[in-house]
């Protein structure tokens, strides 16, 4: 196989705010109420601040977009002017769907003039703040990876990760489209950056990311090789309609994990962690092999590396078990 | 008439005659496009404008047809090869409906993983460009009622009703719209889980919780399906989406 070159990597640069508006999105409050709490208790060891959205709205998901391109557009910027109420510029958002809808309605609103008239508008029939400004948004994981960073990670780890092999998962929407992520690759030569004018300079490398292997390692744990799986789709926004693509994509991720050695997959979205967990089953009950690796989202890991017990971070609520092997490296 | 890509090997364009002589030589076989007529007439000249009116579809005419999409699709390499993004906009640029209406049963199968728009050489925003030839197609009447729309307009209903979704509410919502039957509590109307039919694997999946005792995740999304989590001050925005709704042509049950 060919060598490939050693990744640049980004040193933390900051900028986003140590206290932003935090957009959870419906999933957290129900299903991913373990990412929610773990979210919580690892922004408060790091020193960074979550100030809820007051009263938000669901963001669409990757479903409503496909039905009506006005009303996603709407229910975005209804959140954004929340946002903007509560006097913050940057949205963090830690589910990839919620952080590609808002990202989607931020590229529409500042790259067209005429939705974003027509948007305010609306919102201002609605009985909302017009935008006067879009704010940005990030992902939780950027987020972390910039205002506090692997060094500081590494600095509040009590219990570290040792001999914990992880598969970093990042879905499809952390990274894509460049267009509106953001995303740019770290390696490419200056001109090559050039062709991306609306890239932003925290964002994550786009085809080969490594924020969360960065932080994990940082905690003690072992990353183990997912390229190209760690970018491929879950079925995603399919999972629950078209069951045997997602059944396949699904069974091709676990697979690839497992045989790479991994003890577990490490996750940063709601939707494609409950995917994995639903088709991991649902693989196991038909005796395919090499399926059974166990989810957990990676601020669960980094919850137990900051000296928190299974409890705090609740790993019961994971439907993949994760604490057998946890339990059997001694971590928890 | 433009020259353009069709298939020749199509298993409905040969022409198989048992017996045929022509002016005494004995040709009989297997005989295609040679006989047919290759001139095709049925462009449907308003379509690629009905694609460009969509606000997701204005960067269809960039397209070059390199193909990078359909070379990094998921669904097109492990799936099933007859879905081909670049293929879907050529034929929709060309207004060729019949071909399209050909592939009505893969179309809509794209996952969204905007790996196709994240690697366009040309900024055409692909992903968005399909769905806007789905919807096009589906406003023409070229393509019935397919899964993946009847779960977005089902997950829309969700979010205009309460401004949030709720998981177990979506669930169990889907799996009624299955043809599965899911028993209601007479009073609320709301689905009580595993007492009308459930497939086996959400029922395995569920009794997971129940066996590690977790009690208050179960607690919590037993109240979140009785209460559904609402955003408050919904009911004016409300209105003002389901007027912009109604401009678009959205029809949906509220």
């Amino acid at each position: 196989m060919a060598q490939v070159a050693e990744q640049t990597k980004k040193s933390p640069m900051g900028g986003i705010g140590k206290r932003i508006a935090y957009y959870p999105g419906c999933s957290l409050e129900g299903a991913a109420r373990a990412y929610d709490v773990s979210t919580k208790i690892v922004a408060k060891e790091l020193g960074l601040e979550l100030d809820y959205i007051e009263d938000y709205n669901c963001c669409g998901a990757m479903e409503t977009k496909n039905v009506s391109f006005w009303g996603t557009m709407l229910l975005n910027a209804r959140n954004m002017s929340l946002a903007r109420r509560q006097g913050h510029n940057a949205i963090v958002a830690p589910c990839n769907g919620c952080s590609f809808s808002l990202q989607r309605a931020e590229y529409f609103l500042t790259t067209d003039k005429s939705v974003y008239d027509r948007v305010n508008e609306l919102l201002k029939e609605g009985g909302v703040d017009p935008l006067t400004e879009v704010p940005t948004t990030y992902h939780l994981l950027e987020w972390f990876y910039h205002e506090a960073g692997p060094e500081e990670v590494k600095r509040r780890t009590r219990k570290p990760l040792t001999g914990l092999k992880v598969a970093n998962y990042y879905g499809c929407l952390y990274t894509r489209p460049h267009f509106y992520s953001r995303t740019y690759s770290h390696n490419a030569p200056e001109e090559e950056e050039q062709a991306r004018p609306r890239r932003r300079e925290t964002a994550d490398d786009d085809e080969h990311p490594y924020y969360m292997n960065a932080l994990l390692e940082a905690a003690g744990a072992t990353n183990v090789e997912y390229e190209p799986m760690h970018t491929q789709c879950c079925g995603g926004p399919h999972s629950l309609s078209d069951e045997q693509v997602s059944e396949k994509f699904v069974m091709m991720l676990l697979q690839t994990a497992k045989r790479n050695g991994a003890d577990v997959i490490a996750t940063e979205c709601p939707l494609c962690h409950a995917s994995l967990e639903m088709y991991r089953h649902r693989l196991m009950m038909k005796g395919v092999p090499d399926v059974d690796v166990p989810a957990v989202y990676f601020t669960q890991l980094l919850g137990i590396a900051f000296g928190y017990g299974a409890n705090d971070v609740k790993l019961k609520d994971n439907l993949s078990d994760p604490i057998p092997v946890l339990k059997r490296l001694g971590l928890i | 008439m433009a020259i353009h890509e069709r298939s020749l090997v199509e298993p409905e364009r040969v022409l198989r005659k048992e017996r045929l002589v022509i002016d005494g030589i004995d040709v009989s076989g297997d005989w295609n496009l040679v006989i047919l007529p290759r001139v095709i007439e049925d462009y449907d000249l308003d379509f690629l404008d009905e694609v460009l009116k969509q606000p997701e579809g204005k960067t269809i005419l960039q397209c070059y047809q390199c193909s990078y999409c359909t070379a990094s699709c998921p669904v097109h390499n492990y799936w099933d090869e007859r879905y081909n993004p670049r293929h879907f906009i050529y034929l929709a640029r060309l207004g060729l409906i019949d071909e399209l209406q050909k592939r009505a049963d893969v179309i809509w199968r794209c996952v969204s993983c905007h790996k196709c728009t994240h690697r366009c050489p040309k900024g055409v925003l692909v992903e968005e460009t399909l769905k806007a030839i789905l919807k096009v197609m589906s406003k023409k009447g070229l393509i019935e009622e397919y899964p993946s729309k009847k779960f977005d307009t089902f997950f829309l209903e969700a979010v205009f009703e309460h401004g949030r979704i709720e998981d177990g509410e979506l669930l169990f919502g889907w799996i009624e719209k299955q043809g599965y039957e899911v028993f209601k509590d007479p009073v609320l109307k709301k689905p009580i889980p595993f007492l009308g039919g459930t497939p086996e694997w959400l029922k395995q999946l569920a009794i997971k919780p129940i066996k590690s005792m977790n009690i208050d995740f179960l607690i919590l999304n037993a109240k979140h399906m009785l209460f559904h989590p609402k955003t408050k001050n919904w009911n004016r925005f409300k209105q003002v989406l389901r007027k912009v709704m109604d401009e678009e042509g959205v029809s949906f049950v509220h």
